[in-house]
This record gives C-alpha cells, sequence and structure tokens, in this order.
C-alpha cells in the first residue's frame, strides 16, 4: 500500500446526463495541504463530495486512509468518519446546538469521555480557532469568519489524520480571509494532519497549498507544486491564474449562435 | 391532440414514479429507524432519552392547550348534535352511547392526528429541510453520526408514545365536556352520565382509537420526514416542502382512518 492519505483513480460521475467529473486522478500525500482549485462549474465541490463518500460516483475507485469508501461496510465507514474532519463552507453547525455542543458532538457521540474532559477538549479546540469564550452562543450569533472557525474547531475535535475544508475563505473580507489560511497552516503544522482544501480563490489557494490541483469542466488539468502552477504554459491555467474568463477568447460567431438560441454541438453533456 | 395526450401521459407516469420512489424512501427509513432502536447500542449509537424527552416536550406536552381545547368543543358539538338528532325518536336519553364511541373511535384519534401533523409533523418537515439546504444534514453523515438515528428516530419514538397518550386526553375531555351538556340539557346527573359511559364504553373501543394513533403516529413522522429530506430551492423549497407534509400527512391520516375502520369494525 502507498503512503497515500487519498488515492483517486479514474473517478468518473454523472447527474444525469451530464458529465460532471471526466477521469479523475488524484494522489493526497501523508500530511501535505492538497489545494483543488478550479472556477464555478469546475467540479471541485463534486469531487469534493465524492471524497467525502456524500456521492457514489459512476465507476472509479477512492480510497481514503486506505480504504475504498464505496466498497467498505457502513461500520467501517463509519469508524474511518471518526478519523477524518470536514469544515464546510457554509459551516454546517447544528443551528439548535450552541457553538460549545456543536464542537462536543462527535466527542459525545463516538467517545466515552465524561463531561468534564468534552468541556476541557471542546474549550482547547475553541482556544486554537481564536473563539474562546465564545462555546454559549447560537451558530446564528455569530459572524461568517467565526462560523469558519468553529466548524473548524469541530472538524479537528477528534485530532482527525486527515481534514477536508470546502471553501475556508470563500465570503470573508482579505483579512479574516488571510486569518483562517493561518490558522489552517498552524493547524497542519500543529497537529501533522493532511489536508485537502477546496477554493476558487487564488490568493488563499497559493499561500496554504504543497501542492495544487487544478480542475476544469470536471477534468484535471494539472496537479503540482504552486511553483510550477504558476509557471505552467497551459492557456486554461492562465486564465484561471488570471482572471480571465474564457469569454474574451470565444468566437465571435459562436457567440452570435448563443445569443440566438441555437444548440452547440455537445451542448448539455458539458457543466 | 396528439402530442398534448403523451405529454399527460409524460406527467402522470412522472408522478407515479415519484410516489413510488418517496413511498420506497418512507419504507427504507422506516426500517433504518427500527434498525437503529435495535442496533444503536452494539454500533456505540445509541438512540439519546434526552433526544427522545426533548421531541416529546415538543410533541405531547406543549400540545396540551390546543388538543384540550378542540377536544372539549368536539365534545359538546357532538352532545348537541347527538340530543338534536335523537329527540326526532324520542331517544335523546340513548345520546351518552352515540357521543362515547364516536369520540373515542373516531373524533378523538382523527382530531388529535391532524392537529398533530399541522403542529408537529410540519415542524418536523420544516426543521429536516432547513437542516439539508444548511449543509447540517451533511455533517452529521461526515461526522459519523447517522441523520435517521440522530434526528428520526427521536421523533419517531416520542410521536408513536405521544400520539396515543394525547388521544387518551383527547377522550377524556371530549367525554367530560359532552358530560357536561348531557347533563344540563336532559336535567341527569353527571354521576349518572359517568355511570352510563363505563357501561357502554368497552376496552375494545378505547384500543380502537389508541392503535390508529399509533398508526397516525408513524405516518405523520414518515411524511415529515420524507418532505423534508427531499426539500431542493432554499427558503422557498422548505416552504413549500412543509405545505405538501401537512396536505400529505392529513390526507394519509383520513384514509388510514377508513381502511382502519373498514377493517377492523366490520
Amino acid at each position: 500500500m502507498s503512503g497515500d492519505t487519498i488515492e483517486v483513480e479514474h473517478l468518473h460521475s454523472h447527474f444525469g446526463p451530464r458529465h460532471i467529473l471526466k477521469d479523475v486522478n488524484l494522489a493526497v500525500r501523508d500530511g501535505e495541504i492538497m489545494v483543488i482549485m478550479g472556477g464555478s462549474g469546475s467540479g471541485k465541490t463534486t469531487l469534493l463530495n465524492h471524497l467525502l463518500g456524500l456521492l457514489i460516483p459512476t465507476s472509479g475507485t477512492i480510497r481514503v486512509l486506505g480504504q475504498d469508501i464505496n466498497a467498505i461496510d457502513p461500520v467501517a465507514l463509519q469508524s474511518l468518519r471518526t478519523r477524518t474532519g470536514v469544515a464546510f463552507q457554509s459551516g454546517g453547525l447544528l443551528s439548535s446546538l450552541t457553538v460549545g455542543e456543536n464542537i462536543a458532538l462527535p466527542l459525545r457521540e463516538h467517545t466515552d469521555l465524561d463531561e468534564t474532559t468534552i468541556g476541557i477538549i471542546t474549550r482547547l479546540k475553541l482556544e486554537v480557532v481564536s473563539l474562546a469564550g465564545f462555546e454559549h452562543l447560537m451558530p446564528a450569533e455569530l459572524s461568517g469568519g467565526m462560523i469558519k472557525r468553529a466548524a473548524l474547531a469541530r472538524a479537528i475535535v477528534t485530532d482527525p489524520r486527515l481534514l477536508f475544508c470546502d471553501e475556508p475563505s470563500a465570503g470573508l473580507d482579505p483579512v479574516v480571509a488571510s486569518a483562517i489560511d493561518d490558522l489552517i497552516l498552524r493547524l497542519r503544522d500543529a497537529m501533522g494532519m493532511s489536508m485537502v482544501v477546496v477554493t476558487h480563490d487564488l490568493d488563499s489557494a497559493f499561500k496554504i497549498a504543497d501542492r495544487i490541483c487544478v480542475l476544469d469542466k470536471g477534468e484535471v488539468l494539472a496537479l503540482d507544486t504552486v511553483d510550477a502552477i504558476r509557471k505552467s504554459p497551459n492557456v486554461r491555467i492562465q486564465n484561471l491564474l488570471n482572471r480571465r474568463t474564457e469569454e474574451a477568447e470565444v468566437d465571435p460567431d459562436a457567440y452570435l449562435r448563443r445569443l440566438l438560441g441555437e444548440k452547440e454541438k455537445g451542448e448539455g453533456e458539458q457543466l | 391532440m396528439i402530442g398534448r395526450g403523451i405529454a399527460l401521459l409524460d406527467r402522470l407516469g412522472r408522478a407515479a414514479m415519484r410516489g413510488v420512489d418517496e413511498f420506497g424512501f418512507g419504507a427504507a427509513l422506516l426500517g433504518e429507524s427500527v434498525y437503529w432502536l435495535v442496533m444503536g447500542r452494539r454500533r456505540r449509537q445509541r438512540v439519546r432519552l434526552s433526544a427522545v424527552a426533548a421531541q416529546a416536550m415538543e410533541i405531547g406536552i406543549q400540545a396540551l392547550p390546543i388538543i384540550t381545547m378542540l377536544s372539549a368543543t368536539i365534545g359538546m358539538m357532538l352532545a348537541i348534535q347527538g340530543i338534536y338528532t335523537l329527540r326526532t325518536f324520542g331517544a335523546e336519553s340513548r345520546v351518552t352511547l352515540g357521543v362515547a364511541l364516536s369520540s373515542v373511535r373516531e373524533f378523538s384519534p382523527l382530531i388529535t392526528g391532524i392537529l398533530v401533523a399541522g403542529r408537529s409533523g410540519s415542524a418536523l418537515a420544516a426543521r429536516l429541510g432547513t437542516m439539508r439546504i444548511n449543509q447540517e444534514i451533511d455533517s452529521l453523515t461526515v461526522m459519523g453520526i447517522s441523520p435517521v438515528r440522530y434526528l428520526v428516530v427521536p421523533a419517531l419514538i416520542s410521536m408513536v408514545v405521544m400520539l396515543p397518550l394525547l388521544t387518551l386526553w383527547a377522550d377524556i375531555v371530549a367525554l367530560f365536556a359532552a358530560g357536561l351538556y348531557v347533563a344540563a340539557e336532559l336535567q341527569t346527573s353527571l354521576a349518572a352520565y359517568g355511570d352510563e359511559l363505563l357501561d357502554v364504553l368497552k376496552l375494545n373501543d378505547l384500543m380502537h382509537g389508541l392503535a390508529k394513533a399509533g398508526i397516525f403516529a408513524v405516518l405523520v413522522t414518515v411524511v415529515g420526514v420524507v418532505n423534508g429530506a427531499s426539500v431542493t430551492g432554499g427558503a422557498e423549497g422548505v416552504g413549500r416542502m412543509t405545505t405538501r407534509s401537512v396536505v400529505h400527512a392529513i390526507s394519509a391520516i383520513i384514509v388510514t382512518d377508513m381502511i382502519f375502520a373498514f377493517m377492523v369494525t366490520r
């Protein structure tokens, strides 16, 4: 078995007739931060949902911590999930629980720890994400940046080997976004975990990534280090890096045909 | 014309498929709930009693005032109509039989079921729908916490326990309110009315109503969860599915009531 935390081989995914992910191959090494980057509709959130086992692929295999997540039995999958943490884009905090109860939830559900120990661990994790003293607030009382940090605290409460973050800096002002990036780096350095971060924020990606996987229209355009991605000669990657839309390079005749409502060849099969 | 017919058939077919799909989802949900109830402890994912108690409080205790008010009204209404009808035959003294059987066997479970569907079934659908669009259900799943075990089973248990209990309370209130009117209208004592009640009511009648309430509890929960879990399209979707949940639950209660009465009473 390889030393990779995640291995994705020949992953294909469809939503009805739409081919969302096309032969995606990817490996996340132990202890590295892999950033999955791409524009809107590139398939990065779908890929994340496959890595989390929330979607079933059309074909291909996904091994997380050495286990094929689409082939293992539910008990093993449950056990695997206690060794991974996820911070969703919206936070995914349970709105009926306080911040402290949210963070303590995995401990209450998966361990036999007493309430005193759970309380200590919860406050410790809140300290880590700079939210000490906020455990009695409800999620609705937090700001966007605080919700992301609370979600991170919950994701790391069981000291997982692998952490997934979906758009950790989306919708935040640059200062708060940068603080979240620093927090991600600190967590990796302090806890030695592997991380998969999905983002469309270039600055954030270049700051935190060890390697970057660039997705475009469901295909992996490149999977390399930050420097190699920056210097890539690939036009589609450079468009993405320079925030140029493909619209600017579209054939005017094709543009006119679209305005007239004429369907182009292959339309409906793309994202 | 032919094209329109085909489109109609297409729509009918799709609606039928959706119905079958939802029915299957509901059945699977019920099966999974029973699984977690039985196997939860062995898989170290037991159903929390505190969650059941919280739901029971919401579904049962907080519904007591409205159930009491409506049951009293219906009991009195049955007595008024019963005396009016029986007076035609000079048999108004037999009103207790009609009021007792219609309350205990029919009206109390039906009204309680409809009320709980409107109050708690819709709340369940809205809660699950909101959790779904806020990625709260996904976050439970990825934490290794079964959403069915954590969210559905406590609601199901408390509904199955509380709805028959509420029905029993509705029986008592309706019969008492009817007794007050009967005693006043027919110049008899409340004690005589009580004696007659005990004479005409059999345990079988009581169980008939309570068994129906148990079935309604399962229906309200499953319909609420299926609709809540099917929410798409943000806040508007939550509203749409909540309304749908109430309509489906009340329809299911009335149809099931008729089938139950047909099968058990004949």
